[in-house]
C-alpha cells in the first residue's frame, strides 16, 4: 500500500460521524481498529448505527447519508482521499460483504456460478478457469455437496441456509483482507447459525482475513469474536477484547445487554430487563454531546 | 416510558407539499372559474362576431382590449370559452369519476378479499373487457346513446371501472394477507366488517389516487368525444371541440388551439399529481 | 400420553392425531392436482390450564400452523382439537364466533397486525365492543394501563410506537377479552434484547397474575425455559419431546432437542461450545 505507519492496521477507523442530511447524528465520534485476522463485533440494539459502519467503510451508505467527519484507513490507505472511483475499485479489490438476507442479496434470475466467478474475473482479473475452480474449492469448503451442480442452480432453488453458505463462499473466495459481515445469521435457525458462525471462523482463520462482525445478539459475540464495541445510539459505550467485556464489562450498559440475554441455563443467573433508568442517561448523555458538537461545529 | 425509542413523526417532505398545493391551487382556480363563469367571463361564449375574427391575445399586436386571450373564427371570446370549458370538464370528470371510482373499487375490494368464485367472476369480466378497444367502444356507446353529458359520463364509467377494480383488488390482496385481518377474526369481526372497518380504510389511499387520475383522464375522454363531435352538442364550449376548432388555425390563429390545450394539460397534470400527493400525505405508513 | 411427571392441572386443550397438509403449488404438474406436503404428521398433546405451554422449533416444523389450528384460523385435515371438551377442529364461521373470545393470539409482527389506520384505543376497544365487554375509551386505557402503557398512547397510531410498545399493544387487546386462551406467536422475535426482556417480564407477570392459559411459540429455547412451565419440540410437523421445562432441558430425549440446545450461542466465554458439533448434512 502507499501510505503505511508503523503498524498498519487492516482497519483503522478515526472518529468517524455519519449523519442525515438535516444533520442528525447516526454515529457520534467513533473510532476503532482491526487487526489483521481478526474479528472484532459491532454490537448494539437497534438504531446503534453498527450496520453503517461497515456500510461506511464498503461506501455503501444510503442515499442521503452522508460522512461529515473522520477517517477511514483500509490497509494503511485513506479511503477519503481517493477518488470515488479509485475507492470503489480498492475497496473492491480488499474487503467482501456477507449480507444479512440471503436472500435478497444473490440474483433471483442468474445462476449462483456466475454470481460467485464475476467479481473474481472482473474486479480480480483472474481467469474464468481460475475463478471457477476457486468457485468450486470455495462452495465444497462451505460443505456443498456437488457444487457444480449448485453452481447451475437459482437461487430460489436453495434452502435459506445454502443461500448463506453461498454468501461466505463468494466473499471468502478473493481471500480479501477484510469482510464486513452484517448481522449474517440472524434470519437463521440457531443450528443453522452455529454452522454458519463455524464456517466464518474456520475460513477467517484459513485465510488470515479480519472480520467486522455486526450483530444485535450478546450470546454470538461471545462465540465469534476476540475483541468487541459496543454501541449505543451511534456512540462507542466500551471497545475491549471479549473476554474482558464478558468476565469484566466496564460499562453498566454493556453489563445491562448481558443480563438481558436469555440463556437456557437459568440457574446461572436471572434475566433482567436493561433498565430504563439507565437507557434514560445514555440518551442524556448523547443530546449533552451533540450539543457540544453543534457548538464546537458553529465556532 | 419503558421502551427506549420513540419515532418522530413522519417527515412531510416539502416535495410532497409541493405535489399537494400547486396541483390544488390550479384545480381551485378551474373550480372557481366553472363555478362563477357567468360572474367573471369578460364575453357571452356563444356570442359571435365575425367583425372580432380571430383576434390575437392581449401580448400581439392588433389585440382588441377585453379579449384577453383572443377570439376564435367565429369571433368568440376565447378565454370566456375556457371558462365555461371549464364548468363541463369538471362537472363531467366528477362524476364519471366517482361513479367509475364507486363501482370498480366494490368490486376489486369484493374480488380482491373473498376470492374464490367471486374473484373468478370479476376478473374473467375484466379480462373480456379489456379486450376491447376503449375509444372505439365509447364511441359506439355514444353513437348507440346518442351524444348529450349523460352519454359521455356513461361511455366513461364503462370503459373505465377496470382500472378500479384491477388496482384495487391487488391492493386489497395485499391487505387481506395482512395480520390485522386475522387479528380482526381472532376479536370476533364477520367478514364484511372486516373489509368494509379494517380493509377500506388501507385500500383508500389508493381509491383516492386513482379517483384523481381518473378524474384527469376523464377530462381527456370527454375532450376526445367533443373532438370527434361526439360529446354534447357543439355549441356548448368544450375545450375538446376548441382543440378541434382551433386545429384547422393553427398557421395563423395558434392561441385557439393553445390555450385551451394548456387548460386541459395543467388540469389533467393536475389530478394525476395531486393524486400521488394525496396518497402519500394520508399514508401513516409510508416512508 | 403419561409422560407428565408431576401432577397437571387439567387440560385446556386436548389435540388427538392433528393432520395437516397444503397443496404444495410450485410443483403442480400441468394435469392432476398438486402434491400436499405434510405440515403437522398426527399431533396428540394436551394444554394444561393456568399454565404456559411453549411450542418451539425450528422453521419448517410446522409450530406456527399449529398455533393457528388452536386459534381456529386454520381448520385441521384431521383428528380432534377440543377445546374445554369441545371439538372446535370442525366448527364454521358462525358457530366459532362466539367462541373467538376465550381463543385469543397475540401476533409476531406487531406492524401487521395492527391496523396502521386505526388508534391504539380503538384497536384495543373494538373487540370489546363485540363481545359486549364495554369497549369505550377508558376500557381501551385501563388495558393499556395492565401493560404498562399510559393514557396518552391511546390516540396514538401503531407507526408512532416502538416494537416494543406496539408489542403491549397487542397484548393489551388479548387480555381485554378476559380469555381462557392465549397464543403468543413468536412474539419477541423482531425485538432488540433490552423490549423483549420487558414484553417476557410482563407477559409472565400478567399469566401469573390473571391466571392465563397461554400456548408459547418460539425458535428460542433459551426463551421458552425462562418463560414456560411445559414445552413441547416439533420437528418436521412431529413432536420429538415434550414434558415439563426443566425435564426436557436437563434430560432431553431427543437428538433434535440435544442440537437445538447445543447452538444456542450462551452469552459467556466457552470454548467449548464449538466441539460438539455435527458436520452439517
Amino acid at each position: 500500500m502507499t501510505s503505511t505507519t508503523a503498524h498498519t492496521h487492516t482497519l483503522d477507523i478515526i472518529n468517524l460521524n455519519i449523519a442525515l442530511p438535516r444533520g442528525q447524528r447516526l454515529l457520534r465520534n467513533v473510532s476503532l481498529q482491526l487487526e489483521p485476522g481478526e474479528v472484532r463485533a459491532l454490537v448494539g440494539e437497534s438504531g446503534a448505527g453498527k450496520s453503517m459502519i461497515g456500510k461506511a467503510v464498503l461506501g455503501i451508505l444510503p442515499h442521503k447519508i452522508k460522512m461529515t467527519e473522520g477517517e477511514i484507513l483500509l490497509e494503511g490507505a485513506h479511503l477519503n482521499a481517493m477518488t470515488p472511483a479509485t475507492r470503489r475499485r480498492t475497496v473492491a479489490k480488499m474487503s467482501a460483504l456477507i449480507p444479512q438476507d440471503p436472500l435478497t442479496a444473490l440474483n433471483p434470475v442468474r445462476k449462483i456460478g456466475p454470481q460467485i466467478t464475476d467479481p473474481l474475473i472482473r474486479i480480480h482479473g483472474w481467469s474464468h478457469q481460475r475463478a471457477l475452480a476457486r468457485a468450486r474449492e470455495l462452495l465444497d469448503r462451505v460443505h456443498i455437496r456437488a457444487p457444480d451442480r449448485v453452481m447451475h442452480s437459482y437461487p430460489h432453488e436453495l434452502s435459506g441456509g445454502m443461500r448463506q453458505r453461498i454468501l461466505i463462499a463468494a466473499a471468502f473466495a478473493p481471500s480479501p483482507r477484510l469482510i464486513v459481515a452484517d448481522e449474517p445469521t440472524t434470519a437463521l435457525d440457531v443450528t443453522v447459525q452455529k454452522q454458519i458462525l463455524r464456517l466464518i471462523r474456520e475460513l477467517q482463520r484459513e485465510t488470515g482475513t479480519a472480520v467486522l462482525f455486526v450483530t444485535h445478539d450478546m450470546g454470538v459475540v461471545a462465540k465469534i469474536s476476540q475483541k468487541v464495541t459496543v454501541l449505543f445510539a451511534g456512540r462507542v459505550i466500551e471497545d475491549a477484547a471479549t473476554h474482558t467485556v464478558f468476565e469484566n464489562p466496564a460499562h453498566p450498559y454493556t453489563q445491562a445487554l448481558i443480563a438481558a440475554t436469555p440463556t437456557p441455563n437459568v440457574s446461572a443467573r436471572p434475566f433482567q430487563p436493561v433498565p430504563s433508568a439507565l437507557i434514560a442517561e445514555l440518551h442524556r448523555d448523547t443530546v449533552a454531546a451533540d450539543a457540544l458538537f453543534a457548538q464546537r461545529g458553529r465556532r | 416510558m419503558a421502551d427506549v425509542t420513540t419515532n418522530s413523526p413522519r417527515l412531510i417532505l416539502t416535495d410532497t407539499n409541493f405535489r399537494l398545493w400547486l396541483p390544488l391551487l390550479w384545480i381551485g382556480v378551474i373550480a372557481a372559474a366553472a363555478l362563477l363563469a357567468p360572474l367573471i367571463a369578460p364575453h357571452d361564449p356563444l356570442a359571435q362576431d365575425l367583425m372580432l375574427e380571430r383576434l390575437p391575445p392581449f401580448f400581439m399586436d392588433g389585440s382588441e382590449p377585453g379579449y384577453w386571450l383572443g377570439t376564435d373564427s367565429l369571433g368568440r371570446d376565447v378565454l370566456s370559452r375556457i371558462i365555461y370549458g371549464a364548468r363541463i370538464a369538471l362537472f363531467v370528470s366528477l362524476i364519471a369519476a366517482t361513479t367509475t371510482g364507486i363501482f370498480g373499487s366494490a368490486l376489486g375490494l369484493i374480488a380482491g378479499f373473498y376470492g374464490g368464485w367471486a374473484d373468478r367472476v370479476i376478473s374473467r369480466l375484466v379480462d373480456i373487457w379489456m379486450a376491447f378497444p376503449p375509444v372505439l367502444f365509447a364511441v359506439l356507446l355514444v353513437a348507440v346513446m346518442g351524444t348529450g353529458l349523460g352519454s359521455v359520463i356513461a361511455a366513461i364509467a364503462l370503459i373505465d371501472w377496470t382500472r378500479f377494480a384491477r388496482v384495487i383488488r391487488a391492493e386489497t390482496m395485499v391487505q387481506a394477507r395482512m395480520d390485522y385481518v386475522d387479528s380482526a377474526r381472532i376479536g370476533g369481526a364477520r367478514r364484511a366488517a372486516t373489509l368494509v372497518s379494517e380493509i377500506l380504510p388501507n385500500v383508500m389511499p389508493s381509491i383516492i389516487a386513482l379517483l384523481m387520475l381518473e378524474m384527469g383522464i376523464a377530462v381527456i375522454v370527454e375532450a376526445i368525444l367533443s373532438f370527434v363531435n361526439l360529446s354534447i352538442s357543439s355549441d356548448d364550449p368544450t375545450w375538446g371541440s376548441m382543440i378541434a376548432e382551433g386545429r384547422g388555425a393553427i398557421h395563423f390563429a395558434w392561441w385557439v388551439l393553445l390555450f385551451p390545450l394548456i387548460a386541459l394539460f395543467m388540469t389533467v397534470l393536475s389530478f394525476s399529481t395531486l393524486g400521488e400527493g394525496l396518497k402519500q400525505r394520508f399514508d401513516p405508513v409510508l416512508k | 400420553m403419561n409422560q407428565m411427571t408431576q401432577p397437571t392441572p387439567p387440560a385446556l386443550f386436548s389435540i388427538r392425531d392433528l393432520r395437516l397438509s397444503f397443496a404444495d403449488r410450485a410443483h403442480k404438474p400441468l394435469f392432476g392436482p398438486a402434491p400436499r406436503v405434510e405440515v403437522l404428521k398426527g399431533l396428540s398433546l394436551e394444554i394444561p390450564e393456568g399454565r404456559i405451554t411453549g411450542i418451539v422449533g425450528e422453521s419448517g416444523s410446522g409450530k406456527s400452523t399449529f398455533g393457528r389450528i388452536l386459534v381456529r384460523l386454520l381448520a385441521p385435515e384431521s383428528g380432534q382439537v377440543l377445546f374445554d371438551g369441545k371439538d372446535i377442529g370442525a366448527l364454521g364461521e358462525a358457530a366459532l364466533r362466539p367462541l373467538r373470545r376465550d381463543l385469543q393470539m397475540i401476533f409476531q409482527d406487531p406492524m401487521s397486525s395492527l391496523n396502521p389506520r386505526h388508534k391504539v384505543w380503538r384497536i384495543i376497544a373494538q373487540p370489546m365492543k363485540r363481545y359486549g365487554r364495554g369497549g369505550d375509551r377508558t376500557d381501551a386505557i385501563t388495558a393499556l394501563e395492565k401493560v404498562g402503557l399510559s393514557a396518552h398512547f391511546a390516540d396514538r397510531y401503531p407507526h408512532e410506537l416502538s416494537g416494543g410498545q406496539r408489542q403491549r399493544v397487542g397484548i393489551a387487546r388479548a387480555i381485554a377479552l378476559e380469555p381462557r386462551f392465549i397464543l403468543a406467536d413468536e412474539i419477541v422475535s423482531g425485538l432488540d434484547v433490552s423490549s423483549q426482556a420487558q414484553v417476557l417480564t410482563l407477559l409472565a407477570d400478567l399469566a401469573r397474575d390473571m391466571g392465563l392459559t397461554l400456548a408459547f411459540i418460539s425458535h428460542d429455547l433459551s426463551v421458552i425455559r425462562h418463560l414456560c412451565d411445559t414445552v413441547v419440540v416439533l420437528h418436521h410437523g412431529v413432536i420429538v419431546d415434550q414434558g415439563p421445562v426443566e425435564d426436557v432441558f436437563e434430560h432431553p430425549q431427543s437428538e433434535i432437542t440435544k442440537s437445538l440446545l447445543s447452538a444456542i450461542p450462551h452469552p459467556e466465554m466457552d470454548e467449548t461450545w464449538w466441539d460438539d458439533m455435527p458436520e452439517p448434512a
